[in-house]
């Protein structure tokens, strides 16, 4: 069947819009500030076989990971109208545990027609931290409820002993049962629309608009990958350690072939699945690696089924990113953000006018008291970007993996939560010199007002930092300094999941700067100049570091 | 149509003139527009000149064209552009910033977060003042306002007298936690101003009171950025009107919607950043009340862009956190969703081979092809011309003659070709992914809101509200479609009934239950005391504000709050438990559950204080004494599509003169209403009739 352009490219927009409209009802209606605050979720429709067609912003890794749950759920299990299932099996979703994937079949004229699927991170998951992030697990029994496409309705009836042993099961039973019927709401929302346009159109309509929409899509990835010169580029990084053997860099090593219009982003050479819950997932990684291309080639089309055609991504079994039952991955962020910047590095041999620098590696931290008077209250803390291939990197930026996650007022964390702030400033170390520099990491000092507070903070890759690009300077790294410019002063570069403050103690974190982009002696003075005037770096450091001449920068500034 | 006007003389700021004539001067992206009420005559006059070159020329230009005695008129309100291009355009001042120690970072810092999730190069916007710009001071406040640190006075002189040193036209101040207190950023501006008379200060606790740091920043540098253009601006038109012995009053619409007088907005012109487009919104809401409809959607569909805004049970829907070209402002803001589609907005072929429309636009110039001043894109308004909706031969009242043969070759080339599609499906095509993407826009806007489009009535203006307005009605399946009178000036039209309006926010976090309702009572006082300052010291009566109450409250643990209305019985009451039940309420027609049982938490107070005036009253039409088929001027060829395709030929269909309609008149889809600058397009299926007021009233069969 053949579709006039006009009615497909209405069909493929009304699809876009209906996820649109999905991800409000969620936001709208969740209970959990992770869902309508942190944008921790992703959302797709989906065709009969489970190809995406359509997807609502969020996290991008999570919005590729949702497909092949589908596909999983098809090879499982058989569907009827009014089924809402659950699967969180990281074998499956490519993600931790408390990233739970609510889907729903669509039925048109009592065939199956499409999907609407929901992940979200749960409030918490019932595992052996509130909330999740296992810092120490060895195995995912340890990390929680496993969900293994069960069905919540089943053919329209509640299911409401497997609803009540969910929520006897979670710390936060009210949250958890409140996002629950959020995202229910979600996919509902797609399906009354998906239902509608197939009443207006025809199912078969819809779907052949979006089989062409497909291969208009792929024709696109093709000409893109077809634009990277042909060849094989591999790159490597190391973790720190996994939270369990914490002496042991692991090693993660990406191989990419280009040949002609295809590619394969292969793993071999990668170690294998550590002790420790910084394991990732297959159908995680090939999700991290189709997002990644398409940010290299195409960040703003709408995204489906097409554009991951041309890709291929392999790996040994069980490594750090192919990880598979009862490999723990509670974790996994370090690595999710590893294999973005790896495939970048990678490419960017081939493509270097197209690649950024590596941004900083994740960092977060929490404060929590237990008892009466307790709270708790955390939040993840801007870094530098990674310099472009055409500019300096953004100062003060968010990770890559948690996209759209704003940082917190200072006058609202004073005001809800014993802490004072010091400072809120650039942080001036910067290794990321270049052509053109990476973006300054931040500093954010707070004294702690009460006692028996408890800081635990997330930060990886400062003994194996994150790397510039063409000559560029490293990422630096991130420190955590208790009590700075005191006897006491504690400096650190590594995690801590256990560490008591009590009132007057001053806690400094200190994020690392974006890699730099290109040879440091072709920087352009005038942005060296500029730098200087606006206190970045000192005279004399720019004439050490970039071999600039000094009276040419005076004359400049 | 006559109007007449009631005197606003209980309104009038320094006025000689109680004549009740008005005028209203709005500024859009190619016009000029002017509406003139006679009170006298009671006519409205209303005239267009192109909004290129010197503003204050044009200003004075079409009030000359207008043949409108200044020295006679009462007063002019002014919908302006000039803030929200300066911040558009970047070509603000050269501003400092002081800071309190430790926090000079902070507007650059920003928030972090990365809204392209995909796209690598995501920059936030660089920071309109520069780091060499921007000073600490010592001092510090802590959350309750209490002084941790006093401010060092020398350090202050010195970062003054340094920012002058390097040649700032202003200077803004923010302090943390000013908005509790502001003590510190008083001093601080009171010896800068001392210290450096010629240059324009912003204290942030004067322009907002309200908590998040780096958005109050952004506020009070934003304010600082555009206050020298904008000062200079109304400065050479107050000067330019005296000259002319004006004397009347000159009031500023504000973002509100409401207006302010010319010299509040000289020293806070942020509060006019959307002034251009709230006339219309204002109008929308008058008319919404003549007409007795409680849910509307306003719709101004431009050259460039259709721009979207509610009124829900009466009342127009505000926000107070919005963001201008990724910078954020806290105020008070008429709550405007606007997407790039409209007249000029370019169908092409995009790298994937689908068409796409917009968001890029011919704009004015060079315009749709049609219009013949050097246009090749293919635009929404060619394929109107195309399909027939606009005959080439009476486009603007025979003022333009438009291009057929450009039209054709534009949309031969862009569209028919690549797709292989008749011309006459190729232009069905675009109006059709035109009206779709307006259409997403109204359900977006709607649901995000906790509404549904279907209850909703839709009022189209601009000048071309009426081409959009039936496929809107038939795709939303809303109550019905309002094309009000002069749809292409109603934006001007709306100023005419705005009121002068200050609202004061104040960032107060408290618990809920250790409020009492009189404590709740005495909080308000202190609010109301300062909106009747406000009005005295503006030489405006302040006795008899219409003043509207709202509490920021939250479940305790969350962070996004409501902004609920309290009621004059609920501090009055003997507990606040009215209020309680209906955050409630509130909170579940928002996110669809609420949580009863849990604890609520003040987060801040809001005051809304407005003058009411009397409102200029519509005459009524006179009832249809001819038959309506007497209206119609000739008929015209059209390819009307009902969905994707061009009719296979052109049938030709009724066209009304919108001058010669009369009341109760009613009029059967398929039909074109015209007047000289505006075409309203009625479906099959639909059917027009005229109000006693002269509106059009669009309705499914």
């Amino acid at each position: 069947m053949q579709v006039d352009p006009i009615t497909r490219q209405v069909i493929r927009n009304a699809l876009v819009a209906t996820a649109k409209e999905m991800q409000t009802t969620l936001v709208k209606t969740a209970h959990n500030p992770l869902i309508y605050e942190v944008q921790d979720f992703g959302m797709v429709l989906t065709n009969s076989k489970g190809q995406m067609i359509a997807e609502g912003s969020g996290l991008p890794g999570f919005l590729a990971c949702l497909p092949p749950t589908i596909q999983s759920g098809l090879e499982l299990t058989t569907f009827s109208e009014g089924d809402i299932l659950l699967s969180n099996e990281p074998d499956d979703t490519g993600t931790h545990i408390s990233d739970t994937v609510l889907y729903m079949p669509i039925f048109y004229k009592d065939e199956l027609v499409a999907f609407s699927a929901v992940m979200a991170h749960w409030a918490d998951i019932g595992g052996m931290m509130p909330g999740g992030w296992c810092p120490s697990s060895v195995s995912l029994h340890q990390e929680g409820l496993i969900f293994s496409h069960n069905k919540l309705v089943d053919a329209g009836i509640e299911n409401k002993e497997l609803m009540r042993f969910i929520l006897r099961n979670v710390r936060y039973p009210k949250i958890v049962e409140g996002d629950l019927n959020a995202k229910i709401s979600a996919c509902q929302t797609g399906a009354r629309r998906y239902i509608a346009l197939c009443k207006r159109y025809g199912a078969d309509v819809v779907d052949a608009a979006m089989q062409e929409t497909f291969s208009l899509s792929e024709q696109r990835m093709r000409r893109e990958i077809a634009s990277i010169p042909d060849g094989n580029y591999s790159a490597e990084a190391f973790i720190d350690h996994d939270g369990i053997e914490r002496d042991k860099h692991h090693k993660i090593q990406v191989n990419i072939v280009v040949t002609a219009e295809e590619m394969t982003i292969d793993w071999e050479g990668t170690d294998p699945v550590a002790k420790g819950p910084i394991n990732h997932p297959l159908v995680g990684t090939a999700a991290i690696c189709a997002t990644t291309l398409k940010s290299l080639t195409m960040p703003l089309d709408a995204t489906n089924d097409g554009h991951l055609r041309p890709l291929t991504v392999t790996a040994p079994d069980n490594t750090l990113v192919s990880a598979s039952y009862p490999a723990p991955c509670d974790s996994y962020g370090y690595v999710a953000e590893i294999i973005v910047h790896v495939i970048v590095k990678a490419l960017a041999q081939a493509i270097p006018e197209r690649c950024p620098a590596a941004t900083y590696q994740m960092c977060a931290y929490t404060l929590s008291r237990e008892g009466a008077d307790g709270f708790i209250t955390g939040e993840p803390v801007d870094g530098g970007g990674g310099a472009f291939p055409h500019d300096d990197g953004p100062t003060g930026i968010m990770f890559c993996g948690n996209g759209d996650a704003p940082n917190t007022p200072i006058e609202v964390l004073e005001t809800r939560y014993p802490t004072r702030f010091n400072e809120y400033s650039i942080n001036l170390k910067n290794r990321g010199v270049g052509k053109y520099r990476g973006g300054y990491g931040v500093i954010r000092e707070f004294e702690v007002l009460t006692d028996n507070v408890d800081l635990k903070t997330s930060t990886e890759n400062n003994q194996n930092p994150f790397w510039g690009l063409n000559g560029g300077g490293d990422a630096g790294v991130t420190q955590v300094i208790i009590n700075p410019n005191t006897e006491e002063e504690l400096v650190l570069e590594d995690r801590v999941d256990y560490h008591w403050l009590n009132s007057g103690d001053v806690v400094r974190i200190e994020t690392a700067n974006g890699g730099g982009w290109g040879n440091p002696a072709e920087r352009e003075p005038e942005r060296i100049a500029e730098d200087i005037k606006n206190g970045l770096i000192s005279l004399e450091d720019a004439v050490r570091l970039y071999g600039q001449n000094k009276s040419t920068l005076e004359q400049l500034i | 149509m006559t109007t007449t006007p009631q005197s606003k003389s209980n309104t009038k700021l320094n006025t000689k003139s109680d004549t009740g004539h008005h005028l209203a001067i709005d500024v859009g992206g190619t016009f000029i527009d002017f509406i003139y009420f006679d009170a006298e005559t009671q006519n409205i006059k209303v005239e267009k000149v192109p909004s290129s070159g010197s503003l204050e020329e044009r200003f004075f230009e079409g009030i000359e064209q207008l043949e409108a005695n200044l020295s006679d008129i009462e007063m002019i309100v002014h919908g302006s552009t000039q803030v929200i291009n300066t911040i558009v355009q970047e070509n603000g001042a050269k501003v400092g910033l002081i800071t309190t120690k430790g926090f000079k970072d902070v507007l650059e810092l920003a928030r972090g977060n990365r809204p392209e999730v995909y796209n690598l190069f995501y920059q936030q916007p660089t920071p309109l003042v520069p780091r060499y710009l921007r000073c600490e001071v010592t001092e510090r406040l802590d959350y309750q306002g209490n002084v941790l640190q006093t401010l060092d006075k020398s350090e202050l002189k010195k970062a003054i007298l340094d920012l002058k040193e390097q040649g700032v036209e202003g200077i803004a101040i923010c302090f943390l936690h000013a908005y509790v207190n502001p003590v510190h950023e008083q001093q601080a501006a009171a010896l800068a101003r001392e210290l450096c008379p010629e240059l324009q200060v912003s204290a942030s606790s004067e322009i907002v009171r309200e908590f998040r740091e780096f958005e109050r920043t952004s506020t009070t540098v934003l304010n600082a950025y555009t206050q020298p253009r904008m000062s200079g601006y109304l400065g050479r038109l107050e000067l330019g009107l005296s000259s002319r012995n004006y004397q009347g009053s000159f009031a500023v619409m504000q973002s509100s919607g409401g207006i302010t007088s010319s010299q509040v907005a000289q020293q806070a012109p942020i509060r006019t950043i959307q002034s251009g487009p709230a006339g219309g919104v204002i109008g929308t809401a008058e008319l919404a009340k003549q007409l007795g409809i409680e849910n509307v959607v306003a719709a101004d569909v431009g050259g460039t862009t259709f721009d979207v805004a509610l009124i829900t049970g009466g009342d127009l829907l505000t926000r107070t956190h919005t963001t201008f070209n990724k910078r954020p402002v806290l105020q008070t803001t008429i709550d405007i969703v606007s997407v790039g589609a409209g007249g000029g907005s370019i169908a092409h072929i995009n790298e994937e081979g689908g068409l796409q429309v917009g968001p890029q636009s011919a704009q004015a110039d060079p315009g749709p092809a049609c219009f013949g001043l050097g246009g090749t894109d293919a635009t929404v308004t060619d394929a109107q011309v195309i399909l027939g909706y606009l005959d080439p031969k009476h486009y603007l009242g025979e003022r333009m003659k438009l291009d057929v043969e450009a039209a054709k070759t534009a949309i031969m080339k862009h569209v028919a070709m690549p797709l292989n599609l008749s011309l006459e499906d190729a232009a069905a095509g675009i109006l059709h992914l035109t009206n779709m993407n307006m259409a997403y826009a109204i359900r977006q806007v709607t649901i995000e809101r906790g509404h549904d489009p279907r209850d909703f009535s839709l009022v189209s203006y601009g000048g071309g509200g009426g081409l959009f307005a039936a496929t809107l009605l038939k795709e939303l399946d809303m109550k019905q479609v309002v094309i009000p009178h002069y749809p292409a000036t109603f934006s001007a039209y709306g100023l005419l009934y705005a009121d002068y309006r200050e609202d004061i926010a104040r960032t107060f976090v408290s618990p809920f239950a250790d409020m009492s309702p009189a404590a709740l009572g005495l909080r308000f006082l202190e609010l109301e005391q300062e909106a009747k300052d406000w009005f005295a010291s503006q030489g405006l009566e302040n006795d008899s504000l219409k003043l509207e109450h709202f509490a920021e409250l939250r479940y305790l643990g969350q962070e996004h709050n409501l902004i609920i209305p309290v009621e004059k019985t609920d501090v009055l009451a003997a507990d606040l438990s009215t209020l309680r039940n209906r955050f409630d309420a509130y909170y579940d027609k928002a996110y669809a559950h609420s949580l009863k049982d849990h604890e609520l938490e003040f987060v801040g107070l809001r005051l809304s204080a407005s003058l009411v005036s009397s409102k200029p009253t519509i005459d009524k039409l006179k009832q249809a004494n001819t038959p309506v088929e007497d209206a119609i001027i000739r008929h015209q060829h059209v390819y009307l599509d009902s969905n994707t395709h061009a009719t296979k030929e052109a049938k030709s269909y009724p066209v009304y003169d919108r001058k010669k309609l009369q009341a109760s008149h009613s009029i059967t889809g398929p039909a074109i209403i015209e007047e000289w600058n505006s075409t309203v397009i009625l479906l099959a299926g639909q059917k027009l009739k005229v109000d006693e007021y002269g509106n059009l009233i669009m309705e499914a069969l």
